[in-house]
């Protein structure tokens, strides 16, 4: 995708009712026929050029279904999507082989994410320098330990220059200096290039540290976007909320949370998914 | 149809390169996890001949086909099964063994099976060293016909590419497909004429017929292929009709492979 559009555009993300749908297994004895589970429902929302946004929520409520369907891994099943701009979603340990070293895991990483040949060179050095491996870098990547592991992964995603980046609780590994480190060079992108930067956490003070805008997803729905310490706000009373409940009477609003997702309807064959 | 093809066409020459270096540090990782690294993509292939010879050559002890002694017919036939077996088997798993990397990053998919294709061109390139050694120890010097080796390879590339851009889908609407390929193969080795020639004698009954259903079977083009450049002075323009037909194999199998893969191209996440 060009850039000019996404320099054109006021908002780098568009949703209009997306919604997305999961198979599930039916539990057995039941009759057959699959069901379907809404991952998302009717989600809509706009994301401003160069925001900066948390989106939270808790375990299963679609997080990282919605970072998949706007990094454009993972296909709508309805609604529209406008994405201006071109996209990445920076996961730190896809990509890297156990049994080459550090250094051809950049290669292969690299290759991965599409980077030619000149590109992949010149970055290298970067990397190095970034994951401060020191010697490790010509061990083999089983060796390492799995902070290591994430250190050389993300500083080989930091390459990547898109318009819009989506972090999956990316930054919740690797020890806390290097956390802090990564987390600097974050705010670098956002402060500097405007870039648009989607980011999902679980810690609350780091994404009220980073972000503008807080998104709250909850049982697929939107359920709040807004200035992030008034999300971030509503957010940490509804999960307080939740722990103080009565186990029964949480399994029994989570049980029916789960419910309101379920479309019940009949199995699709091999035939119909291959010409339908 | 046509935009499916150019999509596949395109995303392949776009990512050359991203090909390319899977592939290699695909080899080179099989390679690190054993202490003798790429010995073995030597001596597997080897052993395997050394296999079918003794038993077909020595202990059943095979006459010679036509004039050419059984041991350097049977080694150039199998360096051209060794590479179309090995592609199609792990051409079904090309996606479903990545599945890490495409839920993970933006990926196209579809340059999948030619990194796999690759890789085994490699192992196909190891194969072809030890015919030509054995083709030399028995006596048969290169000639300007070996040539056509190089556009037979190309011809068994581009069948297998097709083919596992085929599998690779169905496999991952549908698990069992890998199964049955890989049940399949064994036969399909023996009805191409890699281990015996596949020419039906004249006393069986419908020989004929036998005979060119035989020919049908897109592996007998290439394994026959590669004997004539070796042994039978022949080039590819000898039998033009084989060539067509199989060229039409080829070019409906990639068509129907790039029409599966535009169409599931965004949905094999949620195919996992």
């Amino acid at each position: 995708m060009d850039i000019s559009n996404y320099e054109k555009n006021e908002y780098a993300v568009e949703l209009k009712h997306v919604s997305k749908i999961y198979k599930l297994k039916k539990k057995e004895g039941e009759p057959k026929g699959s069901e379907m589970f809404y991952a998302l429902r009717d989600i809509s929302l706009q994301i401003k050029k160069g925001d900066v946004v948390g989106i939270l929520g808790t375990n299963g409520s679609g997080k990282s279904t919605l970072s998949l369907v706007l990094s454009g891994i993972s296909d709508i099943d309805g609604g529209t999507m406008a994405v201006n701009g071109e996209q990445a979603l920076i996961s730190i340990n896809t990509g890297l082989n156990n049994q080459l070293t550090g250094l051809e895991n950049i290669n292969v990483k690299g290759a991965l994410l599409g980077f030619n040949k000149k590109k992949i060179q010149e970055m290298t050095e970067g990397v190095i320098e970034f994951a401060e491996l020191g010697d490790f870098l010509y061990q083999p990547v089983k060796k390492y330990s799995s902070g290591m592991k994430s250190r050389l992964g993300f500083s080989i995603s930091l390459a990547l220059d898109p318009d819009i980046f989506i972090i999956d609780e990316a930054l919740s590994v690797g020890d806390k200096g290097f956390a802090n480190k990564c987390l600097d060079r974050m705010m670098k992108l956002r402060n500097e290039k405007d870039k648009t930067i989607l980011f999902i956490s679980h810690s609350l003070p780091q994404v009220r540290g980073f972000c503008k805008t807080g998104l709250w997803i909850e049982g697929g729905k939107l359920m709040e976007m807004g200035p992030i310490d008034t999300v971030c706000d509503h957010y940490s009373e509804y999960v307080e909320k939740l722990n103080s409940m009565p186990a029964k009477e949480k399994k029994e609003l989570l049980d029916e949370k789960f419910k309101e997702r379920l479309i019940v309807s009949e199995k699709k064959s091999f035939w119909s998914r291959l010409f339908g | 149809m046509f935009t499916s093809i150019k999509y596949v066409l395109g995303e392949n020459l776009r990512n050359i390169y991203r090909i390319y270096c899977i592939a290699k540090y695909e080899l080179l990782a099989d390679m690190r996890d054993s202490k003798f690294g790429i010995f073995w993509n030597f001596a597997s292939p080897a052993i395997q001949v050394l296999t079918y010879w003794l038993i077909f050559g020595v202990a059943w002890s095979r006459k010679p086909i036509g004039d050419i002694d059984y041991l350097p017919w049977l080694v150039v036939g199998y360096a051209a099964w060794w590479f179309v077996q090995p592609c199609i088997q792990s051409g079904c798993s090309a996606i479903f063994s990545k599945t890490n990397v495409i839920t993970k990053m933006k990926f196209p998919v579809s340059v999948l099976p030619a990194t796999v294709c690759a890789k085994e061109f490699f192992n196909h390139c190891c194969m072809l060293l030890i015919a030509f050694v054995t083709l030399l120890l028995c006596g048969h010097g290169p000639n300007f016909y070996w040539f056509g080796l190089i556009y037979y390879a190309l011809c068994s590339f581009a069948f297998v590419e097709s083919v596992s851009l085929i599998l690779s889908v169905l496999t991952m609407l549908w698990r069992d497909v890998r199964k049955l390929v890989t049940s399949l193969m064994r036969m399909l080795m023996y009805f191409s004429p890699v281990i015996w020639e596949c020419h039906f004698a004249d006393s069986i009954p419908y020989h004929d017929i036998l005979n060119f259903i035989m020919k049908l079977n897109p592996v007998y083009y290439i394994v026959n292929g590669y004997r004539d450049s070796v042994f039978y002075y022949k080039g590819f323009w000898q039998h033009p009709t084989l060539t067509l037909y199989f060229w039409a194999v080829v070019l409906c199998l990639f068509a129907v492979g790039c029409m599966l893969m535009y169409k599931f191209k965004r949905k094999f996440i949620d195919l996992i």
